[in-house]
């Protein structure tokens, strides 16, 4: 029976636990697209796609402590199913996930999730690029999430986010994640992730934190890899993260270390590298928002691991304008400055972006 | 008389120069398991978070029945102006699928709708519970 099912069939399950409070639902749309021009091109790889017009979906049916939340994503070069997770509120503070879902331990991705309108840039860092558009770490994954929120120092709150599922593998595209509407469990190998942070209230996005993931992919069907007779790598990220959000600014940093052992039947080899980003915002008058983002790392030139992926950046200078010109709808104009392994571009996107609910 | 005048014109002066006072009350249902919510767990239920009674989440109901209780509802209940309001719950239902309260225009279908489910909490003019034996006032959110 297919995970997805299986979940639908759970919700159906669970809904009798929860007999006399009502069904609910809600719906949220949100549409963007965006054009992309690339100039100063001296890299032979640069963007996968240069227009994109997408609608991401997110829909949750709940009943008492029990829902269903998924997140689906159609746009001109994909259609995925991206988050399908049956949850339980065991507590207030609490809610257990089992399903695919988004790694906590990449704090954007788990902020801002599909949609573009909730995100003031146009592209996410490249450290927390998905995985089919040339991402170098695991995002998705499916299996059990667990979160949860507690008092610590007074007012404070403490954050936890544990996780364990099947990780994506390494294909000739890229990584690959465990597919629920074509699922083929057979070469995923499970991973766990955690992150723990403290915020100075409950309501507030303001905090910092660390972050914790190992992994194991599997290398399939890759016809010239960067290390011969490659079997699968072990990839373990120890990262650390701040936020600060009031009302004019928003300041978000992030670094991961990464320890990559890289193993074929005959020999294995170990690597270490960092990549991390630190964006500022300001928010400006006439509903105007500034950004600038900078995003690094260090010893990636050395790494065989991020050989695998040659859309990796290297480093990368973001500078943009965001225009809120009427409610729930955005324009934001961005350009950007990278080095990748083999190379360095630049570009100039245009988006739209909205949020219907 | 003259005593008379001064009396008479102290109690002009002292007498109310606006209706009777106003107040906006936190209800719930007459058979409703909730017994008392503080400011914090109105915030939150308000903004969409889950507020749990005996294991089962609360339904918020917003009445925006008239323009002042919306004042009263982004000034005094959820402290923040309505485009943070609305981005906030973009937010709950974009990382965790959490429900935005439903929202009512008419008082009549908010009442029905409070009547309708245990669960539910809403907000509404003192002067419209009256005397409403289907209706509790757990505390009172704003008075003038």
């Amino acid at each position: 029976m297919r995970i997805s099912h299986l979940l639908l069939a759970s919700t159906l399950l669970c809904s009798h636990l929860a007999r006399g409070d009502p069904w609910q639902y809600e719906l949220l749309l949100m549409p963007s697209a965006q054009a992309v021009g690339t100039f100063h091109r001296q890299a032979p790889v640069t963007e996968i796609v240069d227009e994109v017009v997408q609608i991401d979906t997110l829909f949750t049916v709940q009943r008492g402590p029990f829902k269903l939340f998924g997140e689906f994503l159609l746009s001109d070069h994909e259609g995925d199913l991206e988050r399908f997770q049956l949850g339980w509120q065991a507590t207030q503070d609490t809610v257990v996930w089992i399903g695919r879902y988004h790694q906590p331990t990449s704090v954007w991705n788990h902020d801002h999730h599909h949609g573009q309108y909730l995100q003031t840039s146009i592209t996410r860092p490249f450290v927390d690029e998905w995985e089919d558009l040339g991402g170098i770490l695991p995002q998705h994954f499916t299996g059990m999430l667990i979160e949860s929120g507690h008092k610590a120092f007074g007012s404070w709150r403490l954050r936890t986010a544990v996780a364990g599922g099947l990780a994506p593998i390494i294909t000739p595209q890229g990584l690959e994640p465990f597919d629920l509407l074509h699922p083929d469990s057979r070469h995923h190998q499970v991973g766990f992730q955690g992150s723990v942070s403290l915020h100075p209230g409950e309501l507030t996005e303001s905090g910092f934190g660390l972050l914790a993931a190992t992994d194991e992919l599997p290398a399939i069907g890759l016809t010239a890899p960067p290390l011969p007779g490659l079997d699968h790598a072990d990839l373990k990220l120890l990262g650390a993260f701040g936020i600060y959000a009031a009302a004019e600014w928003k300041i978000l940093a992030t670094w991961y270390h990464a320890r990559a052992n890289l193993c074929s039947p005959v020999s294995s080899t170990g690597e270490n590298f960092g990549v991390g980003y630190v964006e500022a915002e300001r928010r400006l008058p006439h509903d105007l928002t500034g950004f600038l983002r900078w995003e690094s790392s260090a010893d990636a030139g050395e790494s065989i691991y991020l050989k695998l992926f040659p859309m990796f950046v290297r480093q990368r200078n973001v500078l943009g304008l965001r225009w809120d010109f009427v409610s729930h709808q955005a324009l934001t104009l961005q350009l950007s400055d990278t080095n990748t392994l083999d190379g360095h571009f630049s570009d100039i996107r245009l988006q739209w972006s909205a949020a219907f609910l | 008389m003259r005593r008379l005048l001064t009396i008479t014109l102290i109690l002009c002066l002292a007498a109310p120069a606006r209706p009777a006072s106003q107040a906006v009350v936190l209800v719930v249902r007459a058979d409703s398991p909730v017994r008392e919510l503080d400011s914090v767990s109105v915030r939150k239920l308000f903004l969409g978070l889950p507020v749990l009674i005996n294991g089962s989440p609360l339904h918020p109901l917003r009445n925006r029945s008239d323009a002042l209780l919306d004042e009263i509802f982004l000034q005094q209940i959820v402290a923040m102006s309505q485009s943070n309001y609305d981005r906030q719950i973009l937010i709950g239902v974009n990382r965790q699928g959490w429900l935005r309260p439903t929202e009512y225009h008419r008082l009549s279908d908010l009442v029905d709708a409070l009547k309708a489910d245990s669960s539910s909490v809403s907000f509404m003019w003192q002067r419209d519970v009256g005397h409403n034996a289907d209706i509790r006032v757990i505390r009172v959110l704003w008075g003038d």
